[in-house]
């Protein structure tokens, strides 16, 4: 049975939508637990007004929340009884398997490291994204890439930047179920020597030391064309692609609404394209994917998005499921096991 | 006659088996299954083989299953062991050689004279516990029945109800003069609905804190428990079916406990009681040696941690003076609900 720990009082719209997400997840997972760590008496009061099942989830009280707008190092400090710092307490405990939060990204990362150990060879963890792409990949038909790191640290060295590749490749190997996954490291050129001094030594190690399935550097304009699947970068760059692909989105949205104000023409256009736009919404969904994984991290730990209502924070859960389920912490280990053995047997 | 300490109502379909008949194809299924393939909810056999080997207790069956499925259901409760008091069936052949299709679907002028048949039938006890589902009307036909003789609703208003739920005139004649036949008294204790349909507990809330909606069998268990119907090692024999099901494990299974604290259905003071008594219990009777199974210490402690993680939160309180139901509202809203569904294509 997978025991999926629940920060429920992490989000805008918690606790109420994260607890509706739990519920749902009760019913649809049919081995799993799911720990809710909050306001006991809120969540008491909330589960029994929906469809769940009572013997699949368990209530942890804790007394504190770190809120949205909180200086991550100060909220913990300040909040020792935060549900986000119990939620990762009970996973290092034994008494979970994987953590879902949709609260202060910030917190719940330092409350994750805080708590939680490094896997084996991995010096600093990263926070991955996943990102919707022209072309689809995996046995699920997954229209998403994953990038990684978004923001968990600022700078990477070649060695963090190939851990990175190790462990993104996991993940989708794991979650979209792509046996062999495309790895790209994010330049501003696609040739070996392009980039700064980390990313072009990473290059070199990732040819010559691992047997992923590298495709050599990737600028920006292919990130959305889909031609990886795992894109690792520092989590500057990362942070900075992933705000930039997140506007362009938004004002893609923002210029149809206008056009579809302005002109007769240009709305009878834009309607004729709807069921296909309605499509692309579905396919491009954010709710759908569940939310952002932090890698390198004994444990798996999801990062749902802030905004998450039910059916994302069911998604998330059934993701962390999935990573936990298939022992995704424990295929990074063995992937960097397999690095320093190969790396060891190759020097002079 | 002697009349017996407590008596057992228990339905069948969705209460105690696993039937599906949101369909035709569902329908025709459950009809020509073997005994051997029907399934029981975990927990459930070993509840009802508990309270019907227990010296006083009587387990009554009212079902709203055709006659002509007694011989395949009673070899069922023979295969699992259960032995009863009595067995009572819906005659819908009858139904439909009269061209009654109402009543065909009718639950509460089915149910309703059934019950009052069965108390008037024999030496009344003074406590009785209902056992039913979410999928039909149980909940309404089961308060509105302990109602009835406990006197707080009368004959006029029933003939209302009655009304409400589209009963054919002698229906509704039968039901009245069971209903004054019947002997009376505030007897029904408890009423345990199963969420099959996982219905949100919530909605029960209106029928009151007799009325206890259960999303599994050791959640049953640990009602009659805390009513003192069974005790912790009885309870045990339900906890132990479950968990040899494989469909739920230690921690399911507090986690149920934990459940019904949060709705304010059980005691802390209850858990610990039972935590106490199953820590200190050893090996022997229905509890011979299962090295399978959890030790009583491992289950002793899974029990009081799930108290200590609610840190005393504080469950909804229940209404001191609660209101009288309004059955008529309730049947008309429960008809309009099945409407709907049918109309959704869900039976």
């Amino acid at each position: 049975m997978q025991r999926i720990v629940v920060d429920a009082m992490g989000g805008d719209h918690a606790p109420e939508e994260i607890v509706k997400g739990a519920a749902e997840a009760s019913l649809a997972l049919p081995d799993a637990e799911l720990i809710l760590v909050g306001d006991a008496e809120v969540i008491g009061a909330t589960l029994p007004r929906l469809r769940h099942d009572g013997a699949r989830v368990r209530v942890h009280h804790a007394a504190q929340v770190v809120e949205m707008d909180e200086k991550p190092g100060e909220a913990l400090a300040a909040k020792p009884d935060a549900s986000i710092l119990i939620a990762a307490g009970l996973v290092a405990a034994g008494e979970g398997d994987a953590l879902v939060s949709a609260g202060n990204t910030g917190a719940s990362v330092l409350a994750c490291a805080r708590t939680w150990k490094l896997i084996p060879g991995v010096r600093r963890a990263a926070l991955a994204s996943v990102y919707p792409t022209e072309l689809r990949r995996g046995e699920k038909n997954d229209p998403f890439s994953l990038i990684l790191d978004v923001g968990a640290t600022i700078d990477a060295s070649a060695e963090d930047l190939v851990t990175f590749a190790i462990m993104g490749a996991a993940y989708a190997s794991l979650v979209s179920r792509n046996r062999r996954p495309r790895v790209a490291l994010l330049s501003n050129g696609t040739e070996a020597g392009k980039g700064p001094a980390a990313v072009v030594e990473a290059h070199q190690l990732l040819l010559e030391a691992t047997q992923l399935n590298f495709i050599g550097n990737v600028e920006g304009l292919d990130i959305p064309r889909g031609v990886a699947d795992v894109i690792v970068c520092n989590g500057f760059v990362g942070n900075v692609v992933l705000k930039m692909l997140e506007g362009v989105s938004e004002t893609v949205v923002r210029l149809a609404r206008y056009a579809h104000k302005e002109k007769l023409t240009w709305r009878i256009g834009l309607m004729a394209l709807s069921s296909a736009l309605a499509q692309l919404k579905a396919v491009t969904d954010w709710q759908q994917y569940g939310g952002a994984p932090l890698l390198g991290l004994e444990h798996p730990f999801i990062k749902a998005h802030g905004r998450s209502t039910a059916p994302a924070i069911t998604n998330a859960i059934k993701v962390a499921a999935k990573a936990s389920a298939g022992d995704l912490c424990g295929h990074i280990g063995r992937g960097l096991a397999e690095l320093s053995a190969r790396r060891e047997g190759s020097a002079p | 006659m002697t009349a017996p300490r407590h008596v057992f109502r228990w339905d069948l379909d969705k209460t105690y088996l696993r039937t599906e008949f949101d369909s035709l194809g569902d329908l025709i299924k459950s009809a020509i299954e073997t005994a051997a393939d029907k399934q029981a909810y975990p927990g459930a056999t070993a509840l009802l083989r508990t309270l019907s080997t227990t010296d006083g207790y009587k387990v009554c069956i009212v079902s709203g299953s055709p006659t002509q499925m007694r011989t395949v259901l009673a070899a069922k409760l023979a295969l699992d062991g259960v032995t009863y008091d009595e067995f009572v069936l819906k005659d819908n052949l009858r139904n439909i050689l009269r061209g009654r299709f109402r009543a065909l679907r009718a639950q509460i002028p089915y149910k309703l004279p059934a019950l009052l048949a069965s108390r008037g039938g024999s030496a009344p006890a003074p406590a009785e516990t209902l056992f039913g589902d979410d999928a039909e009307a149980d909940a309404i036909v089961y308060c509105l029945y302990a109602d009835l003789l406990a006197g707080r609703v009368d004959h006029e208003t029933l003939a209302r109800i009655l009304s409400s739920a589209r009963a054919y005139d002698d229906e509704t004649a039968r039901t009245l003069a069971l209903a004054r036949a019947a002997p009376t008294g505030d007897v029904v204790r408890r009423i345990v609905i199963h969420l099959d349909r996982r219905s949100p507990p919530l909605g029960f809330r209106q029928f009151g804190p007799r009325l206890v909606p259960v999303f599994n069998y050791f959640q049953a268990a640990l009602v009659l428990f805390a009513d003192g119907v069974l005790d912790a090692r009885q309870l045990l024999f339900v906890a132990f079916e479950m968990l040899d099901s494989g469909q739920y494990h230690l921690a399911t299974l507090a986690n149920s406990l934990q459940d019904l604290m949060r709705r304010n259905r059980l005691g802390s003071e209850t858990v610990l009681r039972l935590a106490d008594e199953v820590g200190a219990m050893t090996t022997g009777g229905l509890l011979s040696a299962r090295p399978d199974l959890p030790p009583f210490a491992t289950i002793a402690r899974a029990f009081t941690e799930r108290v200590r993680e609610l840190r005393g939160a504080a469950p909804p309180a229940w209404p001191t003076d609660p209101e009288p139901l309004d059955y008529v509202s309730l049947v008309d809203h429960e008809h309009d609900h099945r409407r709907a569904r049918r109309r959704r294509g869900h039976g």
